[in-house]
C-alpha cells in the first residue's frame, strides 16, 4: 500500500431511507486521501459530498446506512476498516476526534451554545488524552492563540455567541486540531462566512496542513476554492465521482463533460464582460427518478446510446474519469 | 496566574449581569401587579352593598356607634374619590388587611393563612413529583424512540392528559378508598393526629392524582424537547469528537433540552393552582382551592377577589423565578 | 479489535430498510407521487386513524341521538329512579329516573358544541389579532401582548370562576367567558408564527410592491401558519371540553337544567352515588376521556405528519 495514502475509500454506497423511500445518495464512490495533501471534493448541492464525509466519520443518521464498499484508514497500527467498526464503539470513538477530525459548515449551530468554547475544546482533549483540568485549559488557550484568536485567555471562557463568525470557525478548527489528527475533514467550512474571512481561514488551514503533515479532505461547491486549496480534486455528481486527479490534471484538462461544463459556467475575474459563460443545460435530476446509466446523460453534449450503461472508472496516469467519451472531451478542450 | 485573574473578573461580571437581570424582571412586575390590583378593586367596587361590610370586621361594626362608623369610613377613605380609595385599599393590603369574608365575617387574612399550608403541601408534592418523574420518563422515551417502552409511555401520556383530572380523582376514590379501603376518601386530618405520618394516608391519594396528571404533560413535553435537542448540529459535533454516547445524551442533549422544560413547568404553575381547586373539592381537602369554590358558590365576592389576587401574585412570582433559572441555564439570555 | 467489529447482524431496522430498497429498485414507489405526502403519513399513523374513527362515532352518536335512543333527556320517571343498567335502560337511570344513556348522548351535543365553539371563537379572535399585530409590531402589538400576559397570569379555572361570579351562570355566558379566557394563548401562538414568517423574503417582496399590510398578513402569511394553528384548535377543543366538564361537575358551569357531560357527573359529588350507582357517572367519564383522547390523537397525528425526521 502506498505509504502516503492515509484513507482509502473504495466503492462506497450509502443509502437513505426517509419517508419510506430509498435514496441512493452515494452510489459507488472511490478516492484516496494522501498525507500532507488536500483533496477537494467538489459538486453541486445534493451530489452526496457531505454524505461521503459523514459516512467516513460514521456519523450517519438513524434512517441510513452504508450499503457496500470499504473505508480503510491506514493508521500507525495497521489498516482499520472504518465501515466495519461499531458506529459508536470504543474503537471508532478513539479514532474520531483524535486521528480523524471534522469541522462543519455552520460554526454557530455546530457549537453547543450553553458551554464555553474552552469547555468544548477541553472536552476533546480530555476525551483522548490524560490531562489535568489546568493542563487542558492551558492547552486550549494555546490552541486558540495558534489559530489567531486575540486575547485567548479571555476567549477561552466565553460562549460561542460572543464570538464573531470567523472566530467561531477558528475555534472549531482549534477543537478539531487539538489532538493533532492525521486526517481533517472540512465540510464547506467557509460557506457561511464572508469572502475575506474565507481567505484567512484557508490560509490557516494551509499552515496547519504543512506544519502537521495533516491529510485534508475539503468539501466545497466553489471551484475557486478548489483552484486555491486543492492538491487533488474529485468531482462528484449525483452520488458518483465522475472525475478524479491532481488539480492540474482536472482543472487544466477536464476529461468529463460535467467538469468541463462546470468550468465553462464560471465567470473569470479580469476576463471582462464579454466572456462566454455557458450555464449547464437541463436540471439536476430528482434522486428518486434517476436517469438510467450515466447520471449526467440527459444534460450532456456528448451523449450517445452507449451512455445508458454506467461508465467504468478509466484511469490514465493517475487521472480517473467515468465517461465513455472522455477522449473527445479532452480533444475539445 | 493571568488566566486565574481573568477568570475571576469574568465571573464577577457574570454575577453582576445576573443581578441586573433579576432587578429588571422584578421591576417589570410592578405595573402588572398594579393593573391587576386595580381591576380587582374595580370588581369589588362594582359589587352591590356597602364597602364597609367587607373592609371591617362585622363584630367591630356591630359594636360601633353611627359616629364611630363615620369616622371609620373616613379612615378607610370610603368617602374619597375613586383613585384615593383605590390607593388606600392598596395600602390596607400591604398592611395585611385583606378584608372580611361576606358569609362568615372572618378576616380573609386569617382564612388564607389557615388554609394555605394544606394547598402548599399538595402543590409542592405535585410539582416536585411531576417535574422529576415527568422529565425523566420523557427523556428516556426520547432516547429510546420507537421502542416498546417509548410507545407505551406515549400512550400512557396521552391518556393522562385526556382524562379529566376530577374524573381520575373520582375513580381513584372509588377503587382505592371505597372499594379497597386502602386510603381514606377525603379530609386532611382527624382529631388525634399528631405527626406527619398520621396524616400520610390522607395525603397520598389527592397528591398522587394531582401529580400523575401533571406528569403526563411534562413527560410529553420533555420528550419533544429532548428529541429537538438531539437533532441539533452540535450533537453531531460532539459525536465527531469521539465523545461516548452517554455523555452526548447527558452533557449535550439533556442540558440543552432542560431549558424549555423548565419554562414549561413555569407555565404549568397556573394549571397547578387550578388543579388544586378541583382536587381539593373532590377530596374535601381544606385548602385555598376548596375555600375558593365555596366562595364562588355563595357569591362571596371579596373572598373570591382576594384569592384570585393571591393566586395571580403566586404565578407572577413563579414566572420571575423561572426566568432567573432560565438565565442561569442559558447563557444567551442575559445579554437581553 | 474483535469485540467492536459488527458481524453484519441484520437488525429489525436493517430489514425494514432492505424492504424499502427492494421496493424502490422495482420501481413500485415511483407511482405514489400523486398522493399528498402528509395525508399518507397521517394514514400510516395508526393512532391518528383510530382517533378519527372514535371521534366520528361519538360525534354521530351524539348529534343523531334520536336514532339511538327513544327516550327524551328530560323525561322524569321517579318510580324508576336509580336503576342499574337493564335492557330497557342500557345505562340505567339517575336520581330523577331519567335515562342515563339518553342524557349522555344529548349531553354530548352541548359539551361538544361548547368545546368546539369556544375553540373556534378563541381562535378567530386570537389568530386575527396575532396575525395582524404580530406582523405590524409596534404599539398595538405591545399593548395586546401585555393584555394577553395579564390574562395568562391568572390560573384558568380561577379566572373563569371569577367571571362566573360576576356575570352569573348561563350557557351563553360560559361560551363568552371561555372565549375571553382562551384567545390569549391562540394569540401568542399565531404571533410567534408571524414573527418567524415576517423575515421570509416573499414578505419583503410583497412590501416592496406596495401591497397593503392587511392583505400581506391575512392573504399571504396566514395560510403558511395554518398547520400549527389547526393543530392548536384541535387541542384547544379538547381542553375546553375538559374545562366545561370540570366546571359543570362542580355545578358552576352550564346550568344544571341543560344536560351536558359535566352536569351528569355532578351527581357524583354525593359519595353514596359514587359508590353505589356507578352507572350514572363512570360511563360518562369514560366517554369524555375517550372523546378527548381521540381529539388528542388527531391533533398529534396532524403534528407528526409534518415531521420529516419520523419514519413515516
Amino acid at each position: 500500500m502506498n505509504k502516503d495514502v492515509v484513507l482509502s475509500v473504495k466503492n462506497l454506497k450509502t443509502f437513505f431511507y426517509t419517508n419510506q423511500r430509498c435514496n441512493k445518495a452515494v452510489n459507488g464512490v472511490s478516492f484516496d486521501i494522501k498525507r500532507g495533501k488536500t483533496l477537494c471534493i467538489v459538486g453541486e448541492s445534493g451530489c452526496g459530498k457531505s454524505v461521503t464525509a459523514t459516512s467516513i466519520m460514521r456519523l450517519l443518521p438513524k434512517l441510513s446506512r452504508i450499503e457496500e464498499g470499504s473505508i480503510v484508514y491506514h493508521s500507525d497500527n495497521g489498516d482499520i476498516r472504518l465501515d466495519q467498526l461499531k458506529k459508536n464503539g470504543k474503537n471508532m470513538r478513539k479514532i474520531r476526534g483524535s486521528e480523524i477530525a471534522m469541522i462543519f459548515q455552520d460554526p454557530m449551530t455546530s457549537l453547543n451554545p450553553v458551554y464555553t468554547v474552552g469547555f468544548q475544546i477541553i472536552e476533546n482533549l480530555k476525551n483522548h488524552n490524560k490531562m489535568s483540568k489546568r493542563e487542558a485549559k492551558e492547552e486550549a488557550t494555546r490552541l486558540l492563540r495558534d489559530m489567531g484568536i486575540p486575547l485567548p485567555e479571555q476567549r477561552v471562557d466565553e460562549y460561542p455567541h460572543q464570538y464573531s463568525g470567523g472566530m467561531r470557525q477558528r475555534a472549531m478548527i482549534a477543537m478539531a486540531m487539538s489532538c493533532s489528527p492525521k486526517v481533517l475533514i472540512a465540510d464547506e467550512p467557509t460557506t457561511a462566512l464572508d469572502v475575506t474571512i474565507q481567505a484567512q481561514i484557508f490560509e490557516l488551514m494551509d499552515k496547519l496542513k504543512k506544519e502537521n503533515d495533516t491529510a485534508v479532505m475539503m468539501i466545497t461547491h466553489d471551484m475557486g476554492v478548489v483552484a486555491e486549496m486543492a492538491d487533488d480534486v474529485a468531482v462528484m455528481y449525483m452520488g458518483n465521482v465522475v472525475e478524479n486527479g491532481s488539480v492540474d490534471q482536472v482543472l487544466r484538462n477536464p476529461a468529463h463533460p460535467y467538469t468541463k461544463a462546470l468550468l465553462d459556467s464560471i465567470p473569470v475575474l479580469g476576463c471582462g464582460k464579454d466572456q462566454v459563460i455557458e450555464p449547464i443545460r437541463g436540471v439536476t435530476p430528482d434522486p428518486f427518478d434517476r436517469p438510467i446509466g450515466c447520471q449526467f446523460g440527459p444534460r450532456c453534449d456528448y451523449y450517445t446510446e452507449k451512455c445508458e450503461t454506467m461508465p467504468d472508472e478509466i484511469t490514465v496516469d493517475g487521472h480517473m474519469v467515468r465517461c465513455w467519451h472522455y477522449k473527445e472531451v479532452l480533444k475539445d478542450a | 496566574m493571568a488566566i486565574g485573574l481573568i477568570s475571576a473578573l469574568l465571573f464577577l461580571e457574570g454575577v453582576l449581569n445576573l443581578l441586573t437581570y433579576i432587578l429588571r424582571r422584578v421591576l417589570y412586575l410592578i405595573p402588572m401587579l398594579l393593573i391587576i390590583t386595580f381591576l380587582v378593586y374595580l370588581g369589588l367596587e362594582l359589587m352591590p352593598g356597602d364597602a364597609i361590610d367587607f373592609m371591617a370586621s362585622p363584630d367591630t361594626i356591630a359594636m360601633m356607634s353611627p359616629e364611630d362608623l363615620d369616622n371609620l369610613r373616613e379612615t378607610l377613605g370610603l368617602n374619597d374619590p375613586f383613585i384615593i380609595r383605590y390607593f388606600k385599599w392598596l395600602g390596607q393590603i400591604f398592611q395585611g388587611n385583606f378584608g372580611y369574608s361576606l358569609s362568615t365575617g372572618v378576616a380573609i387574612k386569617d382564612i388564607v393563612f389557615d388554609r394555605l399550608p394544606a394547598t402548599v403541601e399538595l402543590a409542592t408534592i405535585a410539582l416536585i413529583f411531576s417535574s422529576l418523574f415527568g422529565s425523566l420518563l420523557g427523556v428516556l422515551s426520547a432516547l429510546k424512540r420507537g421502542s416498546l417502552a417509548d410507545n407505551a409511555l406515549s400512550i400512557a401520556g396521552m391518556i393522562g392528559v385526556s382524562i379529566p383530572q376530577f374524573f381520575f380523582g373520582l375513580v381513584a376514590i372509588l377503587f382505592f378508598a371505597l372499594q379497597l379501603h386502602w386510603f381514606p376518601h377525603g379530609g386532611r386530618t382527624l382529631p388525634g393526629y399528631e405527626t406527619f405520618l398520621d396524616r400520610l394516608p390522607h395525603l397520598i391519594l389527592p397528591s398522587l392524582v394531582m401529580s400523575l396528571t401533571m406528569t403526563a404533560g411534562v413527560m410529553r413535553y420533555a420528550r419533544t424537547s429532548m428529541l429537538d435537542s438531539m437533532n441539533k448540529d452540535f450533537i453531531k459535533t460532539a459525536r465527531s469528537k469521539g465523545v461516548p454516547e452517554w455523555r452526548v445524551n447527558l452533557v449535550h442533549g439533556l442540558r440543552v433540552a432542560m431549558t424549555p422544560v423548565v419554562v414549561l413547568i413555569g407555565f404549568r404553575l397556573p394549571m397547578l393552582i387550578g388543579g388544586a381547586v378541583v382536587i381539593e373539592q373532590i377530596f374535601q381537602w381544606p385548602g385555598i382551592g376548596s375555600e375558593f369554590i365555596g366562595a364562588v358558590r355563595s357569591q362571596n365576592v371579596p373572598l373570591v377577589m382576594m384569592i384570585s389576587l393571591l393566586s395571580v401574585s403566586a404565578v407572577l412570582l413563579a414566572s420571575v423565578i423561572v426566568d432567573i433559572v432560565t438565565a442561569l441555564l442559558d447563557p444567551r439570555v442575559k445579554l437581553d | 479489535m474483535e469485540n467492536t467489529v459488527v458481524k453484519k447482524k441484520r437488525t429489525k431496522l436493517d430489514r425494514k430498510m432492505d424492504k424499502i430498497k427492494a421496493l424502490e429498485e422495482s420501481g413500485a414507489l415511483k407511482k405514489q407521487k400523486k398522493v399528498n405526502r402528509y395525508l399518507r403519513k397521517f394514514m400510516n399513523n395508526k393512532l391518528a386513524v383510530a382517533g378519527v374513527i372514535v371521534f366520528v362515532i361519538i360525534l354521530i352518536a351524539c348529534f343523531a341521538a334520536p336514532l339511538f335512543t327513544k327516550y327524551d333527556p328530560g323525561t322524569i320517571d321517579v318510580l324508576n329512579r336509580l336503576q342499574p343498567p337493564t335492557k330497557e335502560h342500557i345505562l340505567g337511570t339517575d336520581k330523577l329516573g331519567r335515562d342515563v344513556f339518553t342524557r349522555l348522548l344529548y349531553g354530548g351535543q352541548v359539551s361538544i358544541v361548547v368545546g368546539l365553539g369556544s375553540a373556534l371563537g378563541a381562535a378567530f379572535i386570537g389568530v386575527t389579532l396575532g396575525c395582524y399585530a404580530g406582523y405590524k409590531g409596534g404599539l398595538l402589538d405591545n399593548l395586546i401582548m401585555r393584555v394577553s400576559e395579564l390574562m395568562m397570569s391568572f390560573p384558568r379555572i380561577i379566572l373563569v370562576l371569577l367571571l362566573v361570579t360576576i356575570v352569573g351562570q348561563s350557557l351563553s355566558n360560559l361560551l363568552i367567558i371561555f372565549i375571553c379566557t382562551g384567545w390569549a394563548s391562540m394569540y401568542r401562538m399565531a404571533r410567534a408564527q408571524m414573527l418567524s414568517l415576517r423575515e421570509e423574503e416573499y414578505v419583503q417582496a410583497l412590501k416592496a410592491f406596495g401591497i397593503n399590510d392587511f392583505v400581506i398578513a391575512f392573504k399571504h402569511m396566514l395560510p403558511n401558519a395554518l398547520g400549527p394553528i389547526s393543530v392548536n384548535i384541535t387541542l384547544s377543543t379538547a381542553m375546553f371540553i375538559l374545562q366545561e366538564t370540570a366546571l359543570s361537575y362542580l355545578g358552576l358551569g352550564v346550568p344544571l337544567d341543560i344536560s351536558t357531560w359535566g352536569n351528569i357527573l355532578n351527581a357524583a359529588q354525593d359519595l353514596r352515588i359514587l359508590k353505589e350507582s356507578y352507572w350514572m357517572w363512570l360511563p360518562v367519564g369514560l366517554t369524555i376521556s375517550l372523546f378527548v383522547l381521540s381529539v388528542n390523537f388527531i391533533g398529534d397525528g396532524l403534528r407528526d405528519s409534518t415531521d420529516p425526521t419520523q419514519q413515516g
